[in-house]
C-alpha cells in the first residue's frame, strides 16, 4: 500500500480528481529549465497519438527546482493545433506537477511517482529522463505498450549504440548484471523504463528508501529489483539517447565509484537470488533497435593504454591485497603489452572485474578504495576494447560484446562459491 | 676484644634473624600476591581474548590495517596482543602491590617510576601502530587519488604522504616516552620541513602547469561550452 | 403546472417535449398487422400521460415501401394502409384536443422512382416534368459529392433505362433527387406543405435538407442555393401561418447547421447531431471531455430559435460527424457486431446501447431533459425496446410497440406473422419482460419514472429557454452546469461514471443560494465562497433549482 504521508493534501485532493488511470508518465525533475519542455511535449503527443482512449496522467514530481522548472512543465503546450479530425485524446488529459519530500535526488522523485501510481491503480507506468532530449513521442507507447498487453512487467530501453558509447555500460555493468543475475539485459541503468502498477507497487513496500543503495543508484536497483523479484522483465527499442545536463556532471572517478559502489551493494542486497542463478536467459525485445551508423567520439586510446601500463605498475602493491596471483600477473602482461599492442582477454576482465567485487564483499580494505582502484583497470580494458573495435562494423562490436558478456557467465560459478565462503 | 667482636657479630646475627624473622611474612605476602595476581591476570586475558573473539576483533582490525600491519611485523593477532596488555598491565598492578608490601623504600621507588613510565610507553606504542596504521592508509588513498586524478608519480607522492605521516607519529611517540625530547624535535623539525620545503618545490617548479588546471577546473572564466567528448556513461 | 407555451404561442416548440413515432408500428386498430391512425388516436391519452407536448410522425405518404415510406409517391395523400384522410384528421383533431402538436415528414430532396412526377419526367426529354428531376449525360458530375448510403449504392448517379440518361440520387437509387433550380419544384413544395398546413399539421421535419442544390466543384452539401429555397418555403410559411414550425434534418458539425437558422427566417429547430453523438462517447468514457467540447462548440442561434437533440431515433446512430478514432472507439464500445452496423452508424435502440442498464438509461434521459434544446423522445424508449439487428436495414429500431405481455405485445390482434415487423420476444427485451401495461403498474419503472422526468422539466421554463454555463471541476468525471433564464437559476450536475465520485464546485458566483433537490424537493445545505462538496452514486444526476430567501 501507498504511503500516503508522501502525498500533500492538496496533492491529494488533485488525486481525487483523476481517479484511476491506466497510463502514467512520470519525469523526475531538479533544475531543468532547458530540455523540460521538449520531453513533457513529447510525453502529452506520445498518449494522445498511441493512446487516445486511455486514461492518462502526465506526473512531474520536483525536487525543489528554483529555475521555473513546475511552470514550464505546468504550462507546456503541444505543438500541433488541435482539430476537429486531427488526433486528439478522446478524454480530459491530466498533468500534475508537486514537489517531493526527501532528500533531492532521483530516488525520492521516483516514490512518490509509484506511490501515485499505486494509489491510482495505474496499469502502465513510464518514466521519462527529464535531461534527455532525443525523447519523442513513440517512446511512450515503446515503454508502455508492452506492459498493458500483459506481456511483461517492466520493460528496459534499448537504444541504438556506437562502438565507442557508454563502455562503463558495455564493458562492466552489463556483463556483470547478465552474468551474476542471469539475463541478458542490455541497458541495465534503465535512465526511462516503464513498468506495471504491481511493480511500481512492490518497489514502493520495499525498506531501502531511506538507504544510500537507492539514493546513490536507483536505476540498477529498479533493474535489479525488476530480475530479482519475480517479474517479467522485457526491452523495448527507443531511438539514440542523447543527453543535456543541466547542471554541471561529476567527474569520471565519482562517476565510477558511484557506479561501482552501486552495483555491488544491489548484489549484496539480491544475494540469495544471483548466487542461486545459473546461466542467462533471454530477455524479450519489443521494436527494432536501430542500427547506429556513427562512429562517435574516440577517445585518446594511446594515452589511455600508456597510462593503463603506468596505473598498473603504481598500484602494484594494492592490487596484490585484491587480485589473485594468476589474475594479478594477467594483468601485469595485459600492461605490459601496452601501448603498441594492449590486449586484455575477456576472461581476464571478468575475473578482474569478480575479484574486486569478492574484495568489496570481504573488505579487505576500505570499500571505496576498492572500486577506485578498479578504475584505471577498467581504463586499460577500455582502451583495449577501443583499440580493437573502434573502427568495427555494429555486428562485429555486437559479438565481442556477447564474447565479454559470456566470459562473466563463465566467471560467475567461482565468484558466487567464493563469495558464499566469505 | 675478641669478645666484643663476638658480641657484635652474635648482635648482627641476632638482627638479622629478626630483619629475617619480620622480612619473611612479609616475602610470603608478597608471593601470594603476586600468585594471586598471575592466576586473575590470566582468568582476564582468557575473558579478554573470549570477548573480543566474540566482537571479531581481529576482523575489524585487518579492515583498518592494523592486521596487516602485525603480520608484517610478525606480530601476533591483535587479540592476542590486548589481552596480552590487560594481562600484564593487571599482573604488574598486583606485583607492585607486592613490593609495596615489602616496605623497601628503595625499590619501591624504582618500581614507582617504572610504573609512572609503562603507561606512556603503552601510548607510545599505541601511537606508533595508529601511526603506521594512518600512513599506510594515507599512503594507499594518495596513491589511488593520484593515479586517477592522473598526478605523475603517483608512488613518490603516496609514499612521501606515508613517511610523513610516520615521522609524525614516531616523533610524538619519542616524545611520549620523553626520550631525547630535545633532539627529538629539532630532527622532526627539520625533518618535515626539509619534506614540506621538497615538496613546495617541486610542485612549484614541475606543478605549475597541474596547478593552473585544477584552478580553470575549480574556477572557470566562462561556462564550459558543450563539446564533444568521450563519454563512459 | 404546465408551463408550457399556449396554443397561439408561436415559439411553443422551444418548451416543446416532442415524441417521435412510426404509425406503422405503434398500434394496429384493425388487425391488419399495420399500425394505423385510428389506432394512434386511441393512444393519444397515454401519450398525454406520458406528458410530451408534440408528436413526430414518421411518413404516412403512398409509397411503395423500399424506404420505409421515405420513398414518396404521392405527397398529398395518406397511405390506405395507415387509414383514410379522414382518420388523419380525427386524429388531428384529437391531438390538438389533448394539447398535443403534430409534426409530420416533409421530403423534400426526393421522391421514389414511382411517383407519377418522376414517371413523367422520364417518359421523354422533352416532357414538361424533365426538369423537375437532375439528369445527365454522364455520371461524373458532382464528382466531389459522398455516397451516403455505402453500404447499398456505389455511386450518386443512376442509369435510367427508359430515358437514356443518368439521373442524380443522394439517398437509394429509386430515390432520385428534385431539382430546386427549377422554380416549379419549390412552387409544388410549398402546396404540398400548405396541404397538409390547411389540415392542422402543426410543422414538418424536413428530412435531408443539406442535399436539395448540387453545384459543381462542391460537395454539393449546404451550398448557398439550399438556403434560398428554405428562405423561400418559410417565407411562405410565414405569410400564411403564425405557429408553425420547420425541424431541419441537417446531419453537419453545430456551426455548419447554424446557416439553417438564419436570421430566424429559415429554419426554426434544427437537430443537434454531434451532441447526441457525444453524450454516448462521454458516458463510455467516463469522461465529459467530449460533451464540454460539443457544447463549446455550438455556436448561439436566433432567440426565436430552437436546437432540437435527441438520444435515438428511427434511423442509425449516425457517426458521421466524428472523427475516425471517435468512430471506431463508438464501434468498438457499441457496436462490437459488425452486424449492428450499417453505413456509418449504429442500428440499435438505446436501451441495447446501454447494455439495458437502468442507471445509465436514467442518466442518458437527464441529460437530454438538461441540456438545451427541445428534447426528442423515441417511441418505445420510455419503456426501454430492444431492437432486432437482424432486420434489414434500419428496420430493427422501428418494431412494434410492446403494450402488454399478451397476444403481439399488444400491438395488433392480427396472426403474428402478418405483422410489418416482428414484435421483439427475446427474455430480455421482449414484450413479456418490457411492454407500457407492466411498467404502468410498477411504482418505479422506467415508464413512471419517464413521465416524472418530463414532468419536472415542465416545471420550469429553465432548461427549455435558459442559458448554459459550464462548471470545470478538477473531476472530469463529472458534468455541471448552471442554467438560467430570468430569474430562476438550475445547477445541473452528472456524474458521467459507474462509480461514486465526489467533487468539489467552485460556486462562489452562486453564494448565498439555497440548492433543493428538484424531483425530492430536499432541501441542501446553502452555498458559501468555499467549494461545495457533492457525493453522487453511479450514474447519478441533481437538478438543484437554486432559491434564494
Amino acid at each position: 500500500m501507498a504511503d500516503e504521508s508522501l502525498l500533500s493534501d492538496e496533492l491529494l485532493r488533485q488525486l481525487v480528481a483523476v481517479g484511476h488511470v491506466d497510463i502514467l508518465v512520470g519525469v523526475p525533475t531538479l533544475n531543468n529549465a532547458p530540455t523540460i519542455v521538449p520531453v513533457v511535449r513529447a510525453a502529452q503527443a506520445g498518449l494522445s497519438r498511441h493512446f487516445p482512449r486511455a486514461r492518462t496522467l502526465l506526473f512531474n514530481s520536483d525536487g525543489g527546482s528554483d529555475d521555473r522548472t513546475p511552470a514550464l512543465v505546468r504550462d507546456s503546450t503541444p505543438d500541433d493545433v488541435e482539430t476537429l479530425t486531427a488526433s486528439h485524446p478522446l478524454r480530459t488529459t491530466h498533468r500534475i506537477t508537486t514537489p517531493y519530500h526527501g532528500l533531492p535526488g532521483k530516488s525520492s522523485a521516483l516514490r512518490m511517482i509509484f506511490a501515485v501510481a499505486d494509489l491510482l491503480s495505474a496499469d502502465a507506468v513510464v518514466i521519462l529522463d527529464p535531461d534527455v532530449t532525443s525523447v519523442t513521442p513513440d517512446w511512450i507507447p515503446a515503454l508502455a505498450r508492452p506492459v498493458r498487453e500483459g506481456a511483461v512487467d517492466f520493460v528496459a530501453p534499448l537504444y541504438p549504440r556506437a562502438a565507442t558509447d557508454v563502455p562503463l555500460v558495455t564493458q562492466l555493468v552489463r556483463p556483470l548484471v547478465r552474468a551474476a543475475y542471469g539475463w541478458r539485459l542490455r541497458e541495465p541503468l534503465v535512465g526511462e523504463f516503464g513498468c506495471s502498477g504491481r511493480f511500481a507497487a512492490h518497489c514502493l513496500e520495499q525498506p531501502v528508501w531511506a538507504n544510500g543503495l537507492v539514493r546513490e543508484g536507483v536505476d540498477l536497483w529498479l533493474a535489479g529489483e525488476a530480475l530479482a523479484g519475480g517479474f517479467r522483465p522485457g526491452q523495448a527499442a527507443l531511438g539514440p539517447r542523447v543527453v543535456a545536463h543541466a547542471t554541471p556532471r561529476p567527474g569520471l572517478p565519482d562517476v565510477f565509484q558511484q557506479l561501482m559502489s552501486a552495483a555491488i551493494a544491489c548484489l549484496e542486497y539480491h544475494t540469495e537470488y544471483w548466487l542461486a542463478r545459473a546461466g542467462a536467459d533471454e530477455v524479450p525485445e519489443f521494436g527494432t533497435v536501430a542500427i547506429c551508423t556513427e562512429t562517435g567520439p574516440v577517445p585518446d586510446l594511446q594515452a589511455m593504454a600508456l597510462a593503463f601500463a603506468r596505473d598498473v605498475t603504481a598500484l602494484h602493491p594494492v592490487l596484490e591485497t585484491i587480485l589473485s596471483a594468476p589474475t594479478l600477473q594477467g594483468v601485469a602482461q595485459a600492461a605490459a603489452t601496452a601501448p603498441d599492442h594492449l590486449v586484455y582477454p575477456d576472461d581476464l576482465w571478468a575475473a578482474t572485474v569478480f575479484e574486486f567485487v569478492l574484495a568489496h564483499h570481504r573488505a579487505v580494505m576500505t570499500r571505496e578504495h576498492v572500486t577506485q582502484v578498479l578504475l584505471p583497470l577498467y581504463l586499460g580494458r577500455t582502451a583495449a576494447f577501443l583499440l580493437e573495435h573502434a573502427a568495427s562494423s555494429a555486428a562485429t562490436v555486437d559479438d565481442a560484446l556477447e564474447s565479454l558478456c559470456l566470459a562473466f557467465e563463465r566467471a560467475k560459478p567461482l565468484a558466487a562459491a567464493q563469495w558464499k565462503k566469505a | 676484644m675478641a669478645q666484643m667482636v663476638a658480641n657484635a657479630v652474635r648482635q648482627a646475627g641476632v638482627n638479622f634473624v629478626d630483619t629475617v624473622a619480620v622480612l619473611l611474612p612479609r616475602i610470603l605476602i608478597t608471593a601470594s600476591i603476586v600468585a594471586v595476581g598471575w592466576i586473575i591476570a590470566m582468568a582476564l586475558k582468557w575473558v579478554i581474548r573470549w570477548v573480543l573473539a566474540w566482537l571479531h576483533f581481529n576482523q575489524g582490525c585487518d579492515r583498518i590495517g592494523v592486521g596487516t600491519v602485525l603480520k608484517t611485523a610478525d606480530l601476533p593477532p591483535a587479540d592476542v596482543i590486548v589481552s596480552l596488555i590487560v594481562f600484564w598491565l593487571v599482573w604488574v598492578g598486583f606485583l607492585l602491590s607486592g613490593v609495596d608490601v615489602l616496605g623497601f623504600t628503595a625499590l619501591e621507588g624504582m618500581v614507582r617510576g617504572f610504573a609512572l613510565f609503562v603507561p606512556r610507553l603503552l601510548v607510545a606504542i599505541v601511537i606508533l601502530v595508529l601511526g603506521v596504521v594512518c600512513a599506510n592508509f594515507a599512503w594507499r588513498a594518495t596513491l589511488i587519488a593520484a593515479v586517477n586524478a592522473r598526478v605523475p608519480s603517483p608512488r613518490v607522492v603516496s609514499g612521501a604522504v606515508r613517511a610523513l605521516v610516520l615521522i609524525l607519529a614516531g616523533a610524538m611517540a619519542l616524545d611520549q616516552i620523553a626520550l631525547a625530547r630535545t633532539i627529538v624535535l629539532t630532527a622532526f623539525a627539520i625533518a618535515f620541513g626539509a619534506v614540506m620545503l621538497g615538496l613546495a618545490i617541486a610542485f612549484g617548479v614541475g606543478g605549475g602547469g597541474i596547478a593552473r588546471r585544477i584552478l580553470d577546473h575549480w574556477f572557470p572564466e566562462q561556462p564550459r561550452t558543450e563539446r564533444e567528448e568521450f563519454r563512459h556513461l | 403546472m404546465k408551463p408550457q407555451g399556449k396554443p397561439s404561442d408561436p415559439h411553443w416548440y422551444k418548451d416543446a417535449v416532442i415524441y417521435q413515432l412510426h404509425v406503422k408500428t405503434f398500434y394496429d386498430s384493425d388487425g391488419d398487422g399495420v399500425g394505423d391512425f385510428r389506432g394512434l388516436t386511441s393512444k393519444l391519452d397515454y401519450l398525454q400521460a406520458l406528458g410530451v407536448d408534440c408528436l413526430w410522425l414518421l411518413p404516412t405518404f403512398p409509397s411503395p415501401f423500399r424506404d420505409d415510406g421515405y420513398d414518396i409517391a404521392d405527397y398529398y395523400s395518406i397511405h390506405p394502409m395507415y387509414g383514410s384522410m379522414d382518420d388523419f384528421k380525427e386524429f388531428i383533431e384529437a391531438a390538438h384536443a389533448r394539447g398535443l402538436k403534430v409534426l409530420t415528414e416533409l421530403v423534400l430532396n426526393h421522391t421514389s422512382d414511382k411517383h407519377p412526377w418522376f414517371q413523367e419526367a422520364r417518359s421523354s426529354l422533352d416532357n414538361p416534368r424533365r426538369n423537375w428531376y437532375v439528369w445527365s449525360d454522364t455520371d461524373d458530375r458532382y464528382s466531389h459529392a459522398r455516397i451516403i448510403f455505402l453500404d447499398t449504392e456505389s455511386s450518386n448517379w443512376a442509369w435510367d433505362p427508359i430515358s437514356k440518361q443518368y439521373y442524380w440520387h443522394r439517398f437509394f437509387s429509386h430515390q432520385p433527387d428534385l431539382n430546386y433550380d427549377n422554380p416549379d419544384v419549390r412552387e409544388e413544395m410549398w402546396r404540398v406543405m400548405k396541404f397538409w398546413l390547411d389540415l392542422g399539421v402543426d410543422g414538418f421535419r424536413v428530412d435531408a435538407v443539406p442535399y436539395l442544390v448540387e453545384r459543381e466543384g462542391t460537395t454539393c452539401e449546404s451550398v448557398p442555393e439550399t438556403h434560398e429555397v428554405i428562405k423561400f418555403l418559410r417565407g411562405q410559411l410565414d405569410a400564411h401561418f403564425s405557429d408553425r414550425m420547420l425541424l431541419a434534418e441537417a446531419n453537419q458539425v453545430p456551426e455548419l447547421v447554424r446557416p439553417y437558422f438564419g436570421d430566424n427566417d429559415e429554419f426554426h429547430m434544427a437537430f443537434h447531431f454531434p451532441l447526441m453523438t457525444r453524450m454516448f462517447m462521454a458516458i463510455r468514457l467516463e469522461d465529459r471531455k467530449p460533451l464540454v467540447e460539443i457544447i463549446e462548440r455550438t455556436p448561439a442561434i436566433p432567440d426565436e430559435c430552437q436546437w432540437a437533440i435527441f438520444l435515438r431515433n428511427h434511423d442509425e446512430l449516425t457517426l458521421e460527424m466524428v472523427t475516425p478514432e471517435e468512430r471506431d472507439f463508438m464501434y468498438d464500445e457499441y457496436a462490437r457486431d459488425p452486424v449492428a452496423r450499417i453505413n456509418l452508424g449504429i442500428r440499435r435502440r438505446l436501451a441495447p446501447l446501454l447494455e439495458g442498464d437502468r442507471r445509465r438509461v436514467e442518466l442518458m434521459n437527464g441529460l437530454l431533459m438538461s441540456l438545451p434544446g427541445s428534447p426528442i423522445v423515441y417511441y418505445g424508449d420510455e419503456i426501454g425496446m430492444g431492437d432486432n439487428v437482424y432486420l434489414g436495414d434500419r428496420n430493427g429500431v422501428r418494431t412494434p410497440m410492446q403494450w402488454s405481455g399478451g397476444w403481439n405485445g399488444g400491438f395488433s390482434a392480427a396472426d403474428p406473422e402478418r405483422l410489418a415487423f416482428a414484435v421483439i420476444s427475446n427474455p430480455v427485451y421482449g414484450y413479456q419482460a418490457v411492454n407500457v401495461l407492466a411498467q404502468e403498474r410498477t411504482g418505479h419503472s422506467l415508464l413512471n419514472w419517464m413521465r416524472r422526468l418530463i414532468r419536472v422539466r415542465q416545471s420550469t421554463r429553465v432548461f427549455s429557454r435558459g442559458s448554459i454555463a459550464l462548471l470545470t471541476p478538477p473531476n472530469h468525471r463529472l458534468l455541471a452546469y448552471v442554467r438560467a433564464f430570468e430569474k430562476e437559476q438550475v445547477l445541473v450536475v452528472n456524474n458521467l461514471s459507474g462509480t461514486v465520485q465526489a467533487v468539489e464546485l467552485d460556486l462562489q458566483s452562486l453564494a448565498g443560494a439555497i440548492p433543493v433537490e428538484m424531483f425530492g424537493q430536499s432541501l441542501f445545505p446553502r452555498i458559501g465562497t468555499q467549494p461545495y462538496l457533492l457525493t453522487l452514486a453511479p450514474y447519478a444526476f441533481y437538478w438543484f433549482r437554486l432559491r434564494r430567501l
